[in-house]
């Protein structure tokens, strides 16, 4: 089961970014590329060798190693639907999102060792954005323990048929979505097919990379995004009660569909409205919270 | 009484003995006298985690601390612990750092640090061990008057009298709001131990709650609490590394062991859940603060310092945690605050400590700690680089680290309580403050090493850094070592704190079994997937890369070709956009001003910012003044002529003479 869990992951993975060029392409009246054209994508990447900055020492070289490694360990943790995830423990949760955050570090230093301007631009950025999202997944996920009065995410949706939230559950979907907006560098947030480096956040840190770290920083961009679009649909399909085999495409559509309509229909933010933004994001998150312990309250009167 | 004989003759002897021995010896001769201390300490001390139980160790007889005992506890065992390591790696540190200063201080000055060094360790762990009482206060007094010394190394520099006194002014009135707390309990119970505290407290229900603040503004200030930190980031920057790293890994955790021998009197008490609420107030608003401006800082030893401020914050989120799971009864969530507060406490001396040295072994190299001077010192100083990227990612709480460990044991019992509907609210507020914390130190501390060790030299001293000697290296492999320790096996460390957590919850091991080991034995088995799947990445680069072409080349300048080192982000441009947040919290001043938006060809431009703390203006403000100003008027009695001061007394008199007469006295 807990490989079947992985495998799904995986796949969500390796979906949700050509779904997303594919519903960016059919809104845009072209017939799009290739599903699986970012698969080969990287496949050439890592056939390529290297180029090093002068500037840069052995950090910016294993930094890319570390995106992975944490982004893979992090995917660990997820489970989808109510199969059980592959590492399971009280507070995994937390867990999950420290181990996001090395995974950050790692690229945010990686670009300040470079020593270019762009780069460090895109580092302010990037960690300033990190430090605000960060209340907001913890308190999402911190609703999510209210309601099933679990710790980890394999308890708390295992649970799955008999949640009595749906409200709460579909709401921490919807800031889950937006989440997913901003960990992963997507409209309104960012924009990763600017062609402006002073607009950039998370394209800029990754210029001086090419070949296998390249490749990695991408599969790694995949990964977060599924594991975090997995925990969206988790909470939208408990809220109705279903099951895994309902999770894992829910995973792809919620993810590839939205984030393809909202890169076609919406602008990116102007630069100074990205922190109101994920400060919206945050609040919500905590108006989620007090929706949910207003209606355990109730539950507890009556 | 022959004890204080004793203890005076050897107190002698130690001074005598480091005074007499050659200057380059006097190092070596203070840590083998420190080791000693440390060495029984932790002896005993290990002792005590592993049985759990309370050993005395001595009876104090004759005045002036008559009948008062020292023991030593599980709780007191950890903090002498932490005494014990931080003061031997600060001691060796000081062989390395201080070498350079021996030829330009004289032997008598020298040899008044290494007493004091000594002086300070010694009495570190007496506070510890003193079970309350005046004997405490005495302890605690010696600690403070010893780290005084200890700051005013160089005292040649204004800044440094300054920063020393202001240290020492603001130490005694912590120690004036404790006298008087302990007073009060001697009057009331005929002794003024902590266990009194616990009888006089239980009498008297009405003094809990002022009693409980009495104690906790006292300790605060020792702790850095909001808004009494402001001695830190002026201290510490003042002095030299190895004292920072002292009083910051070390020294400020009496202020909390303090808070939690109150808290612990306070266990069973009505007031604990107003004390709670005010503790989990009390880190929220600290942590903020303190992680907010170190973000701000383009000085290392400040920023550290104000992160020292937040982590003291992020102990007492766990302390207010405990406070309020065991004013409900529930256990679990008691333990994991409780538990996690002083796992906080252990890890924070060690990465602390660990910070503190590389500092010192940058500014002792390139002889300044202003971060938008220095860059690139990865390159010159890689051992140092590694180590202070190690205590980087361990002070972000960052797996497979040991601040990880700490931070999710308070972040297990916040989602405890959440979870099962005890004080959701409280811990709701504790969570987003941490979270934010957490979010935000990430930016401090990318800046700092980012800043510091990566990109390009920013002047030429710092392009001709070369690594520091290996005593240096030594003293901070002994806190990395702990780091190591606690991050990759973290049942063993939880463990151990659950021991000390015993103190206050009478039935800890029991609401630990079954709950904590499972989840730190997986937590465990995470950090090493983790360790091993990175690992596994790096070997397969490795092999990917094997055979090709990896060529070297200038940073991608986005087009434009003629990039310099001066177009480098700074620290002060990586912290703007917290700054656009932050900037009521801080005043700012500065010299020159930045290039404005209108000029199209900029001339040359000097600009030069600081950010100061609000609250460091406030206790320099207006009330400085009006004790300045009162001082004036009551000198003005001060005219230096006998026949005045005789008719003062006169006057004295006949006011007692009237006073009494009236029964007014």
């Amino acid at each position: 089961m807990k490989a079947l869990n992985l495998l799904l992951l995986l796949l969500a993975a390796l979906a949700i970014p050509g779904l997303i060029n594919r519903t960016r392409a059919r809104l845009a009246g072209r017939k799009g590329i290739r599903f699986l054209q970012h698969l080969y994508d990287v496949r050439l990447l890592l056939r390529k060798g290297a180029v090093y900055s002068t500037t840069t020492s052995a950090l910016f070289r294993l930094a890319p190693s570390f995106y992975l490694g944490a982004a893979l360990t992090a995917l660990l943790f997820i489970p989808v639907g109510d199969l059980p995830p592959v590492l399971s423990f009280d507070g995994d949760l937390v867990a999950f999102a420290y181990t996001l955050a090395l995974g950050r570090v790692a690229l945010v230093l990686a670009a300040l060792d470079t020593g270019s301007p762009f780069e460090g631009m895109g580092a302010s950025r990037e960690a300033l954005y990190g430090a605000l999202a960060e209340p907001a997944l913890l308190l999402i996920l911190a609703t999510l323990a209210l309601v099933t009065g679990f710790t980890s995410f394999g308890w708390i949706f295992s649970l799955a048929p008999e949640l009595r939230f749906t409200v709460v559950l579909l709401l921490a979907a919807y800031v889950l979505v937006k989440l997913v907006f901003t960990e992963s560098g997507r409209v309104p947030v960012d924009d990763p097919r600017t062609h402006l480096e002073l607009t950039m956040i998370h394209e800029v840190m990754c210029l001086d990379y090419c070949g296998t770290d390249l490749a990695y920083i991408k599969i790694a961009g995949w990964l977060k995004t599924a594991a975090l679009s997995m925990l969206a649909a988790d909470a939208a399909v408990a809220a109705w009660g279903l099951r895994w085999w309902i999770a894992a495409p829910a995973a792809v559509l919620l993810t590839g569909l939205s984030v393809g309509i909202v890169e076609s229909t919406q602008a990116r933010n102007k630069l100074v409205r990205n922190t109101t933004f994920i400060l919206t994001v945050a609040v919500l998150a905590a108006l989620v919270f007090f929706t949910g312990y207003l209606l355990q309250l109730n539950l507890v009167i009556r | 009484m022959l004890f204080y004989l004793y203890s005076l003759i050897a107190f002698a002897a130690v001074v005598a003995l480091i005074f007499a021995v050659p200057l380059r010896a006097k190092a070596w001769v203070s840590l083998a006298l420190t080791a000693v201390g440390a060495l029984a300490a932790s002896t005993e001390a290990v002792r005590v985690l592993a049985c759990g139980v309370r050993s005395r160790l001595w009876l104090f007889e004759g005045m002036p601390f008559d009948g008062e005992t020292a023991s030593m506890d599980p709780l007191s065992a950890l903090f002498a612990l932490v005494i014990s390591i931080g003061s031997v790696a600060a001691v060796l540190y000081s062989q390395g750092y201080l070498r350079h200063y021996l030829d330009s201080k004289s032997p008598a000055h020298v040899s008044l640090h290494y007493t004091s060094l000594v002086t300070m360790c010694y009495a570190m762990l007496g506070v510890v061990l003193c079970d309350g009482g005046y004997s405490f206060l005495f302890f605690w007094e010696l600690m403070t008057i010893a780290s005084f010394l200890l700051i005013l190394f160089d005292a040649e520099r204004r800044e440094v009298r300054r920063a020393a006194l202001s240290y020492l002014i603001m130490m005694h009135i912590g120690f004036v709001l404790l006298l008087i707390g302990f007073v009060r309990v001697d009057v009331a119970t005929g002794s003024a131990t902590f266990g009194a505290l616990g009888e006089c407290l239980a009498a008297h229900p009405e003094q809990q709650l002022p009693l409980f603040v009495l104690f906790l503004l006292g300790f605060g200030m020792k702790a850095g609490l909001f808004p009494m930190h402001v001695w830190l980031p002026e201290a510490h920057p003042a002095a030299p590394s190895h004292i920072s790293a002292l009083m910051s890994g070390v020294m400020i955790k009496t202020g909390v062991y303090g808070i939690l021998r109150v808290m612990q009197q306070l266990a069973d008490l009505p007031t604990l859940h107003t004390a709670g609420l005010i503790l989990l107030g009390a880190g929220i608003v600290t942590g903020l603060w303190g992680v907010m401006l170190a973000a701000s800082q383009n000085d290392i030893k400040r920023l550290l310092a104000y992160s020292s401020i937040e982590n003291v914050g992020v102990i007492l989120i766990g302390l207010g945690i405990a406070a309020l799971g065991m004013a409900e009864g529930f256990r679990i969530m008691a333990l994991c605050g409780l538990a996690g507060a002083l796992l906080h406490t252990v890890n924070h001396s060690l990465f602390k400590s660990l910070l503190f040295f590389g500092a010192g072994n940058v500014l002792s190299k390139t002889h300044t700690t202003s971060l938008d001077a220095l860059g690139g010192l990865a390159k010159h100083m890689p051992v140092t680089a590694l180590l202070f990227l190690t205590g980087t990612a361990a002070i972000c709480a960052l797996p497979p680290l040991n601040g990880f460990v700490s931070e999710l044991l308070i972040y297990l019992g916040m989602l405890d309580g959440i979870a099962a509907g005890q004080q959701p609210l409280a811990a709701m507020a504790g969570l987003v403050a941490l979270a934010l914390i957490g979010g935000i130190v990430v930016l401090a501390f990318t800046k700092l090493f980012g800043t510091v060790f990566l990109g390009s030299p920013r002047t030429h001293e710092v392009a001709e850094a070369s690594e520091v000697d290996g005593v240096r290296i030594a003293a901070m492999a002994l806190p990395l070592a702990g780091i190591l320790a606690v991050g990759l096996f973290p049942q063993g460390a939880v463990a151990v704190v659950t021991r000390a957590a015993e103190v206050l919850l009478p039935d800890a091991a029991a609401t630990a079994e079954g709950a904590l080991p499972p989840t730190f034995t997986m937590l465990c088995r995470t950090v090493w997937i983790l360790v091993a799947v990175i690992a596994c990445l790096i070997l397969l680069r490795a092999r990917l890369l094997r055979g090709r072409t990896v060529a070297e080349g200038p940073t991608w300048g986005c087009g434009f070709t003629a990039p310099n080192i001066r177009m480098q982000y700074t620290g002060e441009s990586y912290s703007e956009g917290l700054q656009s947040i932050a900037r009521p919290l801080t005043h700012d001043s500065g010299e020159g001003s930045p290039v404005s938006k209108g000029e199209i060809f900029p001339a040359a431009h000097r600009f030069d910012i600081r950010h100061r703390d609000r609250i460091g203006r406030l206790f320099s403000a207006w009330w400085v003044e009006a004790l300045r100003m009162i001082n004036g008027r009551v000198m003005r009695l001060r005219t230096g002529k006998i026949n005045h001061y005789v008719l003062f007394a006169l006057a004295f008199l006949t006011l007692v003479f009237l006073l009494s007469i009236l029964n007014l006295l």
